[in-house]
């Protein structure tokens, strides 16, 4: 057509001013969640897509979140969530939303904004849900804000993600600048302070993730903004054990000036130091980098005689610490830096676990102590750790806490739970041989390991499931575990065709002699149904209940292997496990105590099956379950071979409990046998 | 809803999640899908009333389908693409007792008999001829451009290839020279073969009920393969009644009674309309959605209101809005095909994302990194939509969108 006949319109379109376009993107949202409504439930998959991708570009305008807010509902009703996992606004985890927020796809980040939403509608009383009540709604989003206590507290969108993705980042920031004014910041001081102290009783090695809360608490608590009220207390002991943990480090002078103090105090002084460090490390979990250079300056001026107040050490470790004085003078020369803080609490530990008694394990350190680590192994420490201090400073520590900690150990962000739960069961049944392998592996940047006699070496295996060097794992971990991650995978290979799970095999050549070589299963390893399920939890309760075995505690804590649910019951995964020990609890309970190499072990699997681990008779780092309970969960334990437990001594009455409790979780679908 | 309310029963030829939507939505009106077997197991997932069957050539086993949908009571198939217009012709026949409806989806599946139809009702069309080797298509070139008094070094004017049977571009190729015969394969013969015409292209979608327009959508090509809006500008339509009048025609030289069909013409710069070709299911470029964007109501129920015996003249009267006074905007859609030869990201240019016309887009992040060359019109990676009140400005917007790189 012409040029010339075409008429202008009436009036010229204006240049899109910012309102109209919001207003017009407004129309369009609000016709795109029409159609979604109307369209049957088949047919809106199809009809979400235009929805999200309105609402994203509605929710990086400046008033984005506002206009979704007041949409949560009837987004929600139309079917926005059809077919994930947010239609179940009950079963979701708060601790998901970060990740998804900051890593998800551009839809997962928008259902995640709206999720968040609606908990709020729901929270506020502006949106009534049938399954989840306001208080429910209350908690999730307080539980939110406290994994993200980072963001809540942050004046601006986090740098780093702002690197990678401003709009994103920015959003992230509104959202939670939305959240927290209509939650309140108390309730998530309160919720943070108890969340660290929840995480740091199970004694974790890794600790940064607390420190760095604590630190943005401290941040928070001097702007005159928020009123924290009672919750003071509680945060306030955090923030001492940390900067300011004795009288005389309370203002947080900074290290010189510190030692300046310390030069001038007398002898009582010195000592009420002393206690005041292990009061607060011991109470808290965390040492205070006062503490780690009160350590040093004790070996300088050689008042090792303070050692043990420093260290809050019982008779046990004060006995260790006379037996081997040189060697804890070397270790606290060697490994305790401002950098590695940490390892105080492992050294203590290790003092009072008696673990320097085994003979190997002495000239084991010492030979830690000398070692030369390989340029790689140096570059793989430096990659994660910095270089503030050499990489065999950063191992050193490492193992102190691996040996000190057993059960700290984690597999952190990683899919390598069968390695993170060898180098704990190790540190517990076998430390010597832990020492022997981190050595192996930092001096020759391999492992040789052997399978039914057929040698193994890791450096000629091929990747494992860690597919790069884990980055958010303590030292022995980031050292061994590429190593342990080929060998346990090439374990698996070799018995892959073999009519049973790997795991019979490979449990007991990977970890050593002390696994039963009787393996018991729960399933057909073929068909994932059912096998025998009756009998498998008669030999569980007999070999492992005092009540049935005839009183016989766990010698060697065995590895075992769980059906994980989630808090609505359903099955979720295969779960590897260290089953440490089987006792009453105060309440006349008994309790299978168990290590779980997840970062954090408590966990709400459903139906009332809720992890503990404090509370119960739990020592620092262990889950615990109602014995019962942890029955219905196993799948894979093992037995001595030639153990022959009395099957028929086992009451119709506990297997009948643990089995339904296991038919209506994850054995739902797999045939009841 | 009152006895005299109760609607028919309809069988859906072809799988359509939109459409199935839409008639599921339906008050009053029964319905049956028949589809592949592929889609068994969705349809019984979801409870929706399925009967499985291949679509393949047209044969002895129209009759079979036919007798059971009969059986089942159906009152009339309405089929949603191309393949399945022959298949709804034959049903259909079956169904009303009409033998001719078998006849009349004939001439809708052969563009040729489709073309000689057109002409014996006094439609005007272009010059076209069926080619049945690379000789047929020099020989139609030479005459059409010896006719248009072309002399020895004018550029000739091109003619247009397309398949008897296939929807839309398919197969749609544009030859100029003589040396690009040569790059026709072998197995796209026989062709239909029509002159080229100058002049804009269009489409018009058209819901038939007792013989009479019902609903009549004049769709603007912005470029023809790329982009389309509703309704159209008002250049075109002060087309509108000869438009109509057109139609008209075409039901009558056609013996259209009830259904819906989507012709596409040429108005030449002096006004004389000319008949491409039409057909007797659902438009591509997802027209139907954006007519629903424009008006507010659902093409697909439309259909079902159109094909459906059983439709009461209220009924059909009250659906239908007014034509373009009753639309509360312009609703576009531009098909995005890559325009380098490798690519690796999907890349919404932000003046579209930023755009107050942008709505969404159906773009899917690329799976090679290649793109294979497109020989004729081929298809679209899939479409991005706008929606806004000027239709001037839309069709700029659409045009602009040409320019830009969706997949770098």
């Amino acid at each position: 057509m012409s040029e010339a006949g075409r008429p202008q319109p009436v009036e010229a379109a204006a240049p899109a001013q910012p309102e109209a376009a919001t207003t017009a993107l407004d129309t369009k949202l609000d016709h795109a969640i029409e159609r979604l409504a109307q369209a049957r439930p088949f047919a809106k998959p199809a009809a979400i897509g235009p929805v999200l991708s309105l609402a994203r570009r509605r929710l990086l305008q400046p008033d984005g979140v506002d206009a979704l807010y007041a949409r949560a509902a009837s987004l929600d009703q139309a079917g926005i969530f059809a077919g994930t996992d947010w239609d179940n606004p009950q079963a979701l985890s708060a601790s998901f939303v970060g990740a998804a927020l900051a890593q998800g796809s551009a839809q997962q980040l928008t259902l995640e904004c709206i999720s968040a939403l609606r908990m709020l509608a729901i929270a506020n009383g502006a949106m009534p849900h049938p399954v989840v009540s306001a208080e429910h709604a209350r908690h999730f989003l307080t539980q939110v804000l406290a994994h993200n206590v980072r963001r809540v507290f942050a004046q601006a969108p986090d740098e780093a993600e702002r690197q990678g993705d401003a709009a994103r980042a920015e959003l992230i920031h509104r959202l939670f600048g939305f959240l927290v004014a209509h939650v309140g910041h108390a309730d998530i001081l309160a919720s943070v302070c108890e969340e660290i102290w929840r995480v740091l009783g199970q004694r974790p090695i890794q600790v940064q993730h607390a420190r760095a809360m604590i630190a943005q608490i401290a941040v928070t608590l001097t702007r005159e903004d928020v009123a924290a009220g009672g919750v003071r207390l509680g945060a306030d002991r955090l923030i001492n054990a940390l900067f300011g943990p004795t009288e005389l480090s309370r203002d947080d002078p900074g290290l010189p000036s510190y030692r300046e103090r310390l030069a001038a105090l007398d002898r009582p002084g010195l000592q009420r130091e002393a206690a005041g460090f292990a009061r607060a490390m011991h109470d808290v979990g965390l040492v205070s980098d006062y503490h780690a250079d009160f350590l040093r300056w004790l070996l300088e001026q050689q008042l090792t005689d303070l050692l043990p107040d420093a260290l809050g050490l019982s008779s046990t470790g004060i006995d260790s610490l006379r037996c081997y004085s040189d060697l804890v003078h070397a270790l606290i020369a060697e490994a305790v830096t401002v950098a590695t803080a940490q390892a105080v609490y492992a050294l203590a530990m290790l003092l009072e676990r008696g673990t320097l008694y085994t003979p190997a394990i002495a000239p084991g350190l010492w030979r830690q102590i000398g070692l030369e680590l390989s340029a790689q192994a140096e570059a793989t420490l430096a990659a994660t750790f910095g270089t503030a201090v050499p990489a065999r400073v950063h191992l050193l520590a490492g193992v102190i806490s691996v040996l000190g900690q057993p059960l700290g150990v984690a597999q952190g962000n990683n899919p390598t739970c069968q390695s993170a739960r060898a180098i704990s069961l190790w540190a517990i049944n076998d430390p010597d041989y832990l020492l022997y392998l981190i050595a192996q592996a930092a001096k020759f940047d391999r492992l040789r390991m052997e399978f039914e006699g057929q040698p193994l070496e890791s450096d000629q295996l091929p990747q494992g499931l860690a597919q790069s060097v884990p980055a958010d794992n303590d030292p022995v971990s980031t050292l061994l575990v590429p190593h342990l991650d080929r060998i346990y995978n090439e374990m698996g290979r070799l018995c892959a065709e073999r009519p049973q799970d790997p795991h019979a095999w490979v449990n007991p050549e990977f970890h050593g002699w002390w696994v039963g070589r009787q393996f018991a299963i729960a399933v057909d390893v073929e068909t994932g149904q059912l096998a025998d399920y009756e009998t498998f939890l008669r030999h569980f309760f007999a070999s492992y209940h005092p009540l049935f075995n005839g009183n016989q505690p766990v010698i060697h804590p065995q590895p075992a292997g769980l059906a994980v649910t989630d808090s609505n019951g359903r099955f979720v995964g295969w779960h590897a496990i260290s089953l440490l020990r089987v006792a009453l609890d105060h309440e006349g309970t008994m309790r299978g105590y168990f290590y779980n190499p997840n970062n954090d072990s408590g966990q709400d699997w459903g139906q009332g099956v809720i992890v503990s681990t404090q509370g119960h008779g739990e020592w620092p780092g262990e889950a615990s379950l109602p014995f019962w309970q942890l029955a219905s969960r196993v799948y894979i334990f093992h037995d001595e071979p030639y153990a022959q437990p009395d099957l028929a001594g086992v009451p119709q009455k506990k297997v009948d409990d643990a089995r339904r409790m296991a038919l209506e979780s994850w054995a739902a679908d797999r045939g009841g046998d | 809803m009152s006895e005299d309310k109760q609607g028919g029963y309809v069988a859906l030829l072809g799988w359509s999640l939109n459409a199935i939507d839409a008639v599921d939505r339906m008050e009053g009106r029964r319905y049956v899908v028949v589809a592949p077997d592929w889609a068994q197991d969705y349809c019984e997932q979801h409870n929706i009333p399925y009967i499985p069957w291949k679509f393949e050539r047209i044969n002895d086993r129209s009759f079979e389908i036919a007798n059971v949908l009969k059986e089942r009571g159906v009152d009339v198939a309405i089929p949603l693409f191309e393949e399945t217009v022959e298949w709804a012709g034959a049903i259909n026949a079956v169904l009303m007792g009409n033998p001719r409806l078998m006849g009349q989806a004939m001439l809708f599946r052969d563009k040729a008999l489709m073309k000689r139809r057109a002409q014996l009702g006094g439609i005007r069309v272009g010059i076209f001829e069926e080619a049945h080797d690379r000789g047929d298509v020099v020989r139609f070139l030479k005459r059409v451009n010896q006719a248009l008094l072309k002399l020895d070094g004018d550029p000739d004017d091109p003619i247009h290839l397309k398949a008897f049977d296939k929807a839309g571009c398919l197969g749609h190729r544009v030859i100029r020279t003589p040396d690009e015969v040569d790059t026709i394969p072998d197995e796209e013969f026989p062709v239909l073969m029509e002159s080229h015409l100058d002049g804009w292209e269009f489409a018009v979608e058209a819901w038939v009920h007792d013989g009479k327009i019902r609903f009549l959508n004049i769709s603007e090509y912005v470029r023809l393969g790329y982009s389309v809006f509703v309704p159209a500008s008002p250049e075109l339509e002060k087309w509108r009644p000869r438009i109509r009048e057109e139609i008209e025609k075409l039901i009558e030289t056609f013996d259209i009674e009830f259904g819906f069909i989507h012709p596409e013409y040429f108005v030449t710069s002096d006004g004389k309309m000319y008949f491409g070709e039409v057909a007797y299911r659902p438009p591509g470029f997802k027209v139907f959605e954006l007519l629903e964007r424009a008006y507010g109501f659902n093409a697909y129920q439309g259909m079902v209101l159109a094909f459906d015996p059983h439709t009461t003249e209220k009924e059909i009267t009250d659906f239908f809005p007014r034509e373009v006074v009753d639309a509360k905007g312009h609703a576009g859609c531009f098909g995005v095909y890559p325009r380098r030869r490798v690519v690796s990201d999907l890349a919404i240019p932000p003046e579209t994302e930023n755009d107050e016309y942008f709505e969404f887009h159906e773009l899917q992040a690329p799976m090679e990194n290649k793109v294979t060359k497109r020989n004729a019109f081929g298809t679209h990676w899939g479409l991005v939509y706008f929606f806004g009140e000027d239709p001037y400005r839309m069709r700029e917007l659409l045009t602009k969108q040409e320019d830009l790189d969706f997949y770098v």
